[in-house]
C-alpha cells in the first residue's frame, strides 16, 4: 500500500499509474499534474506541468512503445501531450489541442494496436479522435455525439472486437450511452447503437477489457445506478442492473480490472465497491476498499 | 457550437424543469412583427428534435406575453402567462388549450409571474398600480375563484416589474417595480412589506432606481438587486442581516454599459449569476467572489436583452431573449477553437474580388457571424469534475484511487484482496 499524502493544493480528479506502475500521473482543480515515481513504498514527485488554465479533469499514459507520453484534458477546453526526456527526466509540452469549444472533460489513447489515436469528450457535445500520424501532423475527426454534452469516451479493446472493427463508446448529459465504429471509406465514426436506460447524466462508461466472446459496459450515472451492458457476437445488447436498489449517491466511475473479472465503482458517497460476475450470471459484491 | 438553438421570435420564455428540457416562447408584448400582426402564440420546441425550427406544441393566447413560467409540480406540468390585458393564463404543455383564465383579479397588465419552488401549487402575479396576487394553481378550475393579495405594503410600487421567491423561505418574497428607488421584501406570514432597500449610488449621489430581484439559491438572507437606469446601472449583492449598505458590487469596466432588465442566480451553483440588459448583451458573474469577479461577457446581441435564464435543471446551457427578435440557446462556455481561427484566417486570406462575391451569402455570414463570448476569468460550475475516490484498477491486481478529504488531497495505491480471484503472496505481488 501506498499513500501519497496532499498531492495537490485543491481536489484531485484522477490518478493513473503507467503501464508499468512505476510512475503514477495526478491531476486536480489546482491546474496542475503531478508526476511521481512510485515503488513497493515510497514515492518521489519528479515534476510539476503547468500549463492548463482551469482544472484538469484527467491524465492518460500513451502505451510505452509510443515514448514516456502523458495525455490531459481540462475545463479550459484543452487538450495537451507532455513528453518526458529519458536522459533528465524532465517533462515538457509537445502540443495543444485546441478542437473543443468547452470543457473537455475525459481523454484516452486507443488500444496500441490502432496506433497513436486518441479519443477526447466534451460538453461541446461532441468526441474528438485525434489520429498522430508518421510524419508528425495529426487529423482530428470531430463527431457530434450527445446534445447538451458528453461526460465520458472510451474505446472498445482490440478482443472485443468480433469484426476487425475499432469501437468507442460514449456517454452523456442526453441520459444515453452510445456506440461507434470506425467507417473506413468515409474515415469518419458512425453512431452503431443508442442504449437508452439511465435517467440522469452518464458519468463515466467502461469497456470491460475481457477476452471472453461477450463483451462487457459498465456506464455508471447520476441516478445512482450502475447498468451492465453485454453482447455476444454482434447481436443485440442486453441490459442488467448492477444492483436493483439505488446506490446511496451518485456514481462517478467505473474501472474493470485488467483480466475484466472485477469492476471497481466509486461513488459521491466516498465508497468503493467491488463486484464479479457469479456463476448463474448475477453481479455480487466482491468486497469494499477500506478507506 | 456557438448556439444549440435560435428562434425566430420576439418572445419571453420560461424552461421546463426536465434535465433534456424543453423551452416554452410567447409572443412578446409590445412588439409587432412584419405583419403587425396581433396574434399571440405559445410554443414548445425541443432541443433533441431533428427539426430544430419547428414547435413540438403550438396554443393560441389570449393576449400577448409579458411573462412566462413553468410550475415545478413534476405530475401536473403547468405553465402561467402574464398576459398584456389582465389576464393570467394557466396551459398545459401536452395540450393545444387553454386550462384556465382569469381576466378579474388584475385590472392592469400583468407584468410578471413566478412559481413557488418549495409550494408547488402557488403562484404569485404582480401588474401596475401595484398590484400583487397569490395564486393556488390547485383552484383555478373553480369559476369563483379569486387569488389572495400578499397584506399590507408599506409604500406601494407603481408598476411592478420583477418578483421572486426566497429559496428558503417558502412564505417569504421580493419585488421591484419600474420607477421606484427601492426594492421590497414581503413575509405572507406577517402578511406585510417587511423591509424597503435602496441604494445610493456613489457616483451619482442620487438613489438607484431598482427594478430587478433575485434570491440567492440557498441562502436565505442574500438578495441580488439591479438598477435598470442606464445612469450608473449596477447589480447589488445585499445581505438582509445588515440591509442598510450592499454586500457587493457587481460592476466593472466591461460590465453593463446600460440599465439591467434581468438577473438569473444559478440553482446549482451560487458562483454564477447571470445579468442582461439594455446594452444588448448578457453577462456571466462570480457574485460570490470577493470583488463579484466578471467570468464572460456573450456577444452583443442587437437590440435590449430582456430575460435571460439559466435552464432549471440543465445549467449548462441558458437562454436569452432580445428584441433583436430572436431567442437564443447558448452554451455557457464557448470557446474559440483552431477551426474558428482557420475561418478568420480564411476569410483574411481572400482576394478582394473573392469577398465581394461570398459576402451577400448566407454562408459568409454564418462563418464571420460566428462570434465568440469574451472569457475575462475561467471558472469550472460545480457539477464538472469527479467527486468520488475515482477508483482505477492497474497491472497487478492494484487499484490508484483519489482521497479528498475536507483540505486533504491524497491519492493511495491499494491491492484489494478478493478471495477467489486475487490473493496475496501471489507471483504478481512483488
Amino acid at each position: 500500500m501506498v499513500t501519497i499524502n496532499n498531492a495537490h493544493s485543491d481536489l484531485i480528479h484522477d490518478a493513473v499509474l503507467d503501464y508499468y506502475g512505476k510512475r503514477l500521473a495526478t491531476c486536480s482543480s489546482d491546474k496542475t499534474i503531478k508526476i511521481f515515481e512510485v515503488s513497493q513504498d515510497s514515492q518521489t514527485l519528479v515534476d510539476t506541468l503547468i500549463a492548463h488554465e482551469g482544472p484538469v479533469w484527467q491524465v492518460d499514459w500513451a502505451h510505452p512503445k509510443f515514448g514516456i507520453i502523458l495525455a490531459s484534458c481540462s475545463y479550459d477546453g484543452k487538450i495537451i501531450i507532455w513528453k518526458e526526456d529519458p536522459n533528465t527526466s524532465k517533462w515538457t509540452q509537445i502540443d495543444t489541442y485546441n478542437v473543443h469549444s468547452a470543457s473537455v472533460n475525459s481523454i484516452q489513447w486507443a488500444p496500441h494496436e490502432y496506433g497513436p489515436l486518441l479519443l477526447a469528450a466534451s460538453s461541446d457535445g461532441n468526441v474528438s479522435v485525434i489520429e498522430f500520424k508518421d510524419n508528425g501532423t495529426t487529423e482530428p475527426i470531430i463527431i457530434n455525439a450527445h446534445a447538451i454534452g458528453v461526460n465520458t469516451a472510451s474505446w472498445a479493446p482490440v478482443a472485443a472486437s468480433f469484426d476487425n472493427v475499432r469501437r468507442f463508446v460514449s456517454g452523456g448529459a442526453d441520459n444515453l450511452v452510445k456506440i461507434w465504429k470506425y467507417d473506413q471509406d468515409a474515415h469518419t465514426y458512425v453512431l452503431e447503437e443508442t442504449l437508452e436506460g439511465h435517467s440522469d447524466w452518464v458519468r463515466d462508461v467502461s469497456w470491460s477489457p475481457s477476452v471472453l466472446t461477450r463483451s462487457y459496459l459498465a456506464s455508471v450515472s447520476q441516478d445512482r445506478t450502475c447498468i451492465i451492458w453485454t453482447q455476444e457476437n454482434g447481436k443485440k445488447w442486453n441490459k442488467t442492473l448492477l444492483k436493483n436498489e439505488k446506490f446511496p449517491d451518485v456514481l462517478w466511475r467505473a474501472s474493470w480490472s485488467l483480466s475484466g473479472n472485477i469492476l471497481a465503482v466509486s461513488g459521491g458517497d466516498n465508497k468503493i465497491t467491488l463486484w464479479k460476475e457469479n456463476l448463474e450470471g448475477k453481479w455480487e459484491p466482491a468486497g469494499e476498499v477500506e478507506q | 457550437m456557438v448556439k444549440i438553438a435560435e428562434y425566430q421570435r420576439t418572445a419571453t420564455f420560461t424552461w421546463s424543469h426536465d434535465k433534456i428540457p424543453i423551452l416554452a416562447t410567447g409572443t412578446a408584448s409590445g412588439t409587432v412583427d412584419a405583419n403587425f400582426s396581433s396574434d399571440s402564440v405559445l410554443e414548445f420546441w425541443s432541443l433533441l428534435s431533428i427539426e430544430k425550427d419547428k414547435p413540438i406544441n403550438k396554443i393560441k393566447a389570449s393576449a400577448k406575453f409579458n411573462d412566462l413560467d413553468w410550475g415545478f409540480d413534476p405530475n401536473k406540468q403547468l405553465v402561467a402567462g402574464a398576459l398584456d390585458n389582465g389576464t393570467v393564463e394557466f396551459y398545459d404543455p401536452s395540450n393545444d388549450n387553454i386550462i384556465s383564465s382569469n381576466s378579474t383579479a388584475h385590472s392592469t397588465p400583468v407584468r410578471t409571474l413566478t412559481f413557488n419552488s418549495k409550494q408547488n401549487n402557488i403562484l404569485l402575479s404582480g401588474g401596475s398600480k401595484g398590484e400583487i396576487f397569490i395564486w393556488d394553481v390547485n383552484k383555478i378550475n373553480d369559476a369563483s375563484y379569486t387569488p389572495s393579495g400578499p397584506g399590507t405594503a408599506m409604500t406601494p410600487l407603481e408598476e411592478i416589474n420583477s418578483l421572486a421567491w426566497n429559496q428558503n423561505l417558502a412564505h417569504v418574497f421580493s419585488c421591484a417595480g419600474t420607477s421606484s428607488t427601492y426594492a421590497s421584501i414581503w413575509d405572507l406570514k406577517a402578511k406585510k412589506e417587511v423591509i424597503h432597500l435602496s441604494y445610493t449610488s456613489p457616483a451619482t449621489g442620487v438613489k438607484a432606481q431598482l427594478s430587478v430581484v433575485e434570491w440567492h439559491p440557498t441562502s436565505s438572507t442574500k438578495i441580488a438587486t439591479a438598477t435598470g437606469s442606464d445612469i450608473d446601472p449596477a447589480i447589488l449583492i445585499w445581505d438582509l442581516r445588515n440591509s442598510n449598505t450592499p454586500l457587493t458590487v457587481l460592476k466593472n469596466n466591461n460590465g453593463h454599459s446600460k440599465g439591467i432588465l434581468s438577473l438569473d442566480w444559478c440553482k446549482q451553483d451560487s458562483h454564477l449569476f447571470l445579468s442582461s440588459g439594455r446594452d444588448n448583451t448578457c453577462i456571466l458573474w462570480d457574485p460570490e467572489s470577493n470583488n463579484g469577479e466578471l467570468l464572460t461577457k456573450y456577444p452583443t446581441r442587437g437590440n435590449w436583452c430582456f430575460k435571460t435564464k439559466f435552464a432549471y435543471e440543465t445549467p449548462d446551457i441558458f437562454a436569452s431573449a432580445s428584441f433583436d427578435n430572436k431567442v437564443q440557446v447558448l452554451t455557457l462556455q464557448d470557446l474559440t477553437t483552431k477551426f474558428d481561427i482557420e475561418n478568420t484566417n480564411a476569410e483574411k486570406d481572400k482576394t478582394e474580388a473573392d469577398f465581394w462575391n461570398t459576402v451577400s451569402s448566407s454562408d459568409a455570414n454564418f462563418t464571420s457571424g460566428h462570434e465568440k463570448p469574451t472569457v475575462v476569468n475561467l471558472y469550472a460550475p460545480a457539477w464538472y469534475g469527479n467527486k468520488s475516490p475515482a477508483a482505477q484498477w492497474a497491472f497487478g491486481g492494484k487499484l490508484v484511487y483519489i482521497k479528498n478529504d475536507g483540505d486533504e488531497h491524497s491519492v493511495e495505491i491499494t491491492k484489494p484482496d478478493i478471495p477467489g480471484i486475487f490473493s496475496k503472496n501471489t507471483m504478481l505481488d512483488n
